[in-house]
């Protein structure tokens, strides 16, 4: 038994812990959207009478807006409803609020709506049925062009021994937390208060600001537990939408969302197509070219960022000295393209992994000792010219080969066993602020940030408490605190929960250590200690209990205060390199390999994971337990992205597989048994040298799976996910 | 809408409810209407696993069931005190191996594997029990954790 008592264990247990849909204030309306019925069009009537003279309900349409939220500057590129335009189908027209569910529905079906239909722009084909060339300013389906480069490109290409390009398509994934969207909103007095299910209680609070027109000193966020995220409780959703209502009603409004609308609303990973092109010369990568087409629905042009950080990861991490790389998002009558657990990496990795087995083998060279030669090593640069830090991928992937071997030597026929590597980094983010108070009896963490399950706040940071002051366990508290009194942080998202705040820990214990020192009459940083019950501070020759060195004020505050504040180190790429967009450089180099030993149907194509493997680097390991089950939880996610999971919209942008019964994450059953192994001795930027680890266990599953596929039945498989028809087709049986 | 008397024990309580509207999911009975919000509503389509109870010991979707199906009948839910003595095991199991992350799917999978321990008993074959826990989804844990709980109980640890 690795796993440690989870601090939250308990209460999750009893079935007390307050998760967004749970909230119940008395008085409280229920919420719902009136849905645009199409995915384009012009809104031609939108005619709220009936809805709004039914007995109980309160209705917010375009129209309310000025008269509720007054004067104050709103961001009118992001409207609340759909402004004339309707630009994909579900997009809100207005809200509505009933004393229950089954009257915000007969509110909705009340309202009538016009639309005139436009043209459907539904996929990247439509858009571009050709690859496009750089010269796309102006198009306004283009949100962002990125593209980056280095070296002779074309000379390499010529000079090659051979030229190997291919054409890889990635499917829609969805989040898929289990508990849908879910607040409550009530206006009290002159603040504007929203409890909610979210990664981000201050970006929240920074988005209903800006959408509503309202300072933020005026809005309070307050988190509940969080029932999963997984990026896609990253920003605020229902939240000025409940604001509004309970403002118009001047009653709380609890706004939910039913699991099919979780599917149609929620902003997550689209549709790609990437053309990868490598020129090898004597066995050796001489050049690659990399274009890719991302999907990214009605995403605001100029506000992605996806596009250029996605990017990066089809460029590593494998070394190539000259390089041309160039990226669309694509806008299309989708919702707009929001983040999922290593926004879009494990699409990357799966191209970059499948592209260099094929090359390998088109070349007769070893696949796995082809890509183990051309892995970044510390200490060279990456293709955007910015230094390659401890990296622990090579490490990881001999670690995989030795694993693999044991298993071919074993395997029955018709089994196949394949190594996929994945890279990600450390996001930083803005904040990372935390509050340390020591009292008497305890240290306490105040903080801003709710656990979403990960375990890296009521776990991660409780450790590095723990190791930065010395105190057992039992003494170190953990302090959720609202907006409106706790320190800032940006989210718990891109694996930097334990990076951002755990190092502001650091810098918070140090200053409060030192400060003790100083009441001690000593240099440098007291150490701390419990006995008797008590919490001593011992610095030079000198030792007192903390009630000893605290002020009066402090005493009757609670405790010696300390703030400590995470830097982002600092990072560059070589910008003479990007010729269009913005790349961004990595924090850290958090590295995987992954061995999965796969069985396929001879018949259907249906691919079985019979066992798999997990090698990280994730720098220092804070607690072993969490990791262990960050790596289990992350493959598993991956799993399904590698399988089964895949959001199919239609030609008219219609989301045909909006429920669990038809978009298929991986049940118990499906999951082999996992093992997970970390490679310590590359340290990272966060605490001790730990690493993220939230997103990097899922970036290399698909990649996995493609390669032991193919190594199982010789099926080459450019699509994800690999459902049975697609490796069926590959095998022509279909 | 019609409403119906309904007359149920829960988690050892008798409890009587006048006018419970016909239909109600036994889900909104027992979230809303008694205040038992730790059985939790996910897809409301049978799906997930999230709302199961226990109805006369064997697990039940609570968001397929009407409150009148359940009627005279006794209900267990993840609120249930220590003296429902196997969800006291199956919840020390869970928390001795880790088997919960984000929790949201905790109390079902609690139910569901309580039930499936009271119709088929500890000795039953490991896969048939794994098996019965399909229905159950977990998107943190990669089930891993969840099944090193199973074990732990039919080896009649904790």
């Amino acid at each position: 038994m690795t796993a440690a008592v989870r601090p939250d264990a308990g209460i999750k247990l009893a079935g007390t812990a307050v998760f967004g849909t749970d909230l119940d204030v008395p008085g409280m309306l229920w919420a719902a959207f009136v849905p645009a019925p199409i995915a384009h069009g012009r809104l031609r009537t939108l005619d709220l009478r009936a809805a709004r003279a039914l007995p109980g309900v309160t209705v917010v349409g375009p129209e309310d807006l000025a008269k509720l939220l007054g004067t104050g500057e709103r961001d009118l590129e992001r409207p609340l409803f759909a402004d004339g335009e309707i630009v994909y189908r579900n997009q809100p027209l207005a809200v509505v609020a009933a004393p229950s569910a089954v009257e915000a529905r007969a509110a909705v079906a009340a309202v009538k709506v016009e639309v005139d239909p436009l043209p459907i722009i539904s996929d990247l084909e439509t858009v571009f049925p050709e690859w496009p060339g750089s010269d796309v300013d102006g198009n306004p389906q283009v949100a962002a062009h990125v593209r980056a480069r280095h070296g002779k490109v074309e000379a390499e290409f010529r000079g090659a021994d051979r030229v190997i390009s291919e054409t890889y398509r990635t499917a829609s994934v969805h989040q898929v937390p289990l508990e849908p969207h879910a607040c409550v909103a009530e206006i009290r007095g002159d603040v504007w208060y929203v409890r909610t299910s979210t990664q981000s209680p201050f970006g929240v609070r920074e988005d209903a600001a800006s959408l509503l027109g309202v300072p933020e000193s005026a809005i309070v966020v307050d988190g509940t537990w969080v029932g999963g995220g997984f990026g896609g409780k990253g920003s605020s959703f229902l939240e000025p939408y409940a604001l509004l209502l309970a403002r118009a009603s001047g009653r709380p409004v609890r706004f939910a969302l039913g699991y099919r609308e979780e599917f149609r609303l929620g902003r997550t990973t689209l549709p790609a197509v990437v053309r990868m092109e490598t020129a090898v010369k004597d066995g050796r990568i001489r050049a690659r070219r990399v274009r890719l087409l991302l999907d990214v629905g009605t995403s605001l042009p100029g506000r992605d960022f996806a596009t250029g950080y996605s990017i990066g990861f089809l460029l590593g991490p494998y070394r190539t000295e000259t390089f041309e790389v160039e990226g669309y998002a694509v806008r299309t009558h989708k919702p707009p393209f929001g983040p999922h657990r290593a926004p879009f990496a494990p699409q990357c990795a799966f191209v970059v992994e499948s592209h260099l087995d094929h090359v390998a083998r088109e070349m007769n060279l070893d696949p796995e000792e082809f890509r183990a030669s051309h892995l970044w090593k510390e200490g060279e640069a990456t293709l955007l010219g910015q230094t390659v830090g401890p990296f622990g991928i090579s490490a990881a992937f001999e670690r995989a080969r030795a694993t693999a071997r044991t298993w071919r030597a074993e395997a029955p026929p018709g089994h196949g066993v394949g190594i996929g590597c994945g890279f990600w980094s450390t996001s930083t983010g803005a904040g990372g602020e935390v509050r340390l108070r020591l009292d008497p009896q305890r240290l306490t963490v105040v903080e801003g940030e709710r656990e979403i399950g990960s375990g890296s706040v009521i776990a991660g940071l409780a450790a590095v408490a723990v190791r930065v002051t010395g105190l057992p366990r039992d003494r170190v508290t953990i302090e959720y605190g609202s907006t409106a009194v706790a320190p800032f942080d940006s989210g718990v998202y891109g694996s930097r929960t334990l990076g951002a705040l755990g190092r502001a820990i650091e810098e918070a214990a140090v200053r409060l250590r030192r400060t003790l020192a100083e009441r001690l009459g000593a240099r440098g940083q007291a150490e701390l200690s419990v006995e008797r019950g008590e919490i001593y501070a011992e610095a030079g020759e000198r030792r007192a209990a903390i009630t000893l060195l605290l002020t009066p004020e402090e005493q009757a505050a609670g405790g010696l205060v300390a703030e400590g504040r995470h830097t982002a180190p600092p990072r560059s790429i070589d910008e003479d390199r990007v010729l269009a967009g913005s790349f961004y450089p990595y924090t850290d180099f958090t590295g995987a390999a992954h061995v999965a030993e796969v069985s396929v149907d001879p018949e259907t194509g249906a691919v079985r994971v019979e066992r798999y493997a997990a090698f990280h680097d994730a720098g220092t390991v804070v607690d072993p337990g969490a990791a262990q089950a960050q790596v289990e939880g992350g493959v598993a996610m991956g799993l399904g992205a590698a399988l089964t999971e895949e959001a199919i919209w239609s030609e008219d942008g219609r989301l045909t597989n909006a429920g669990l019964l038809d978009y298929r994450i991986p049940t118990l059953g499906e999951i082999p048994p996992i093992t997970v192994e970390f490679l310590e001795g590359f340290p990272g930027a966060g605490p001790f040298g730990a690493k993220g680890l939230g997103e990097p266990p899922i970036v290399p599953v698909p990649a996995t799976v493609a390669i032991a596929t193919r190594a199982a039945c010789g099926a080459h498989v450019t699509e994800l996910p690999l459902s049975a028809e697609r490796v069926a087709r590959a095998l022509k049986l279909l | 809408m019609t409403a119906v008397p309904l007359r149920l024990t829960v988690n050892g309580q008798r409890r009587e409810i006048a006018d419970v509207p016909d239909p109600e999911r036994l889900l909104d009975t027992l979230r809303w209407r008694l205040q038992l919000k730790g059985t939790k509503e996910g897809c409301r389509s049978g799906d997930c696993g999230a709302c199961t109870v226990l109805v006369d010991g064997r697990s039940c979707l609570s968001c397929l069931t009407l409150a009148r199906e359940v009627d005279g009948a006794s209900v267990t839910t993840i609120e249930a005190g220590p003296e429902e003595a196997l969800v006291a095991r199956v919840r020390a199991a869970f928390e001795a191996a880790g088997a919960l992350q984000c929790g949201y799917c905790t109390p079902g999978f609690v139910m569901a594997v309580a039930g499936l321990f009271h119709e088929r008993g500890t000795a039953a074959p490991r896969a048939e029990l794994l098996e019965g826990l399909g229905g159950n989804l977990c998107r943190c844990t990669g089930y891993a954790a969840i099944v090193r709980a199973v074990d732990l109980l039919r080896t009649g640890g904790p």
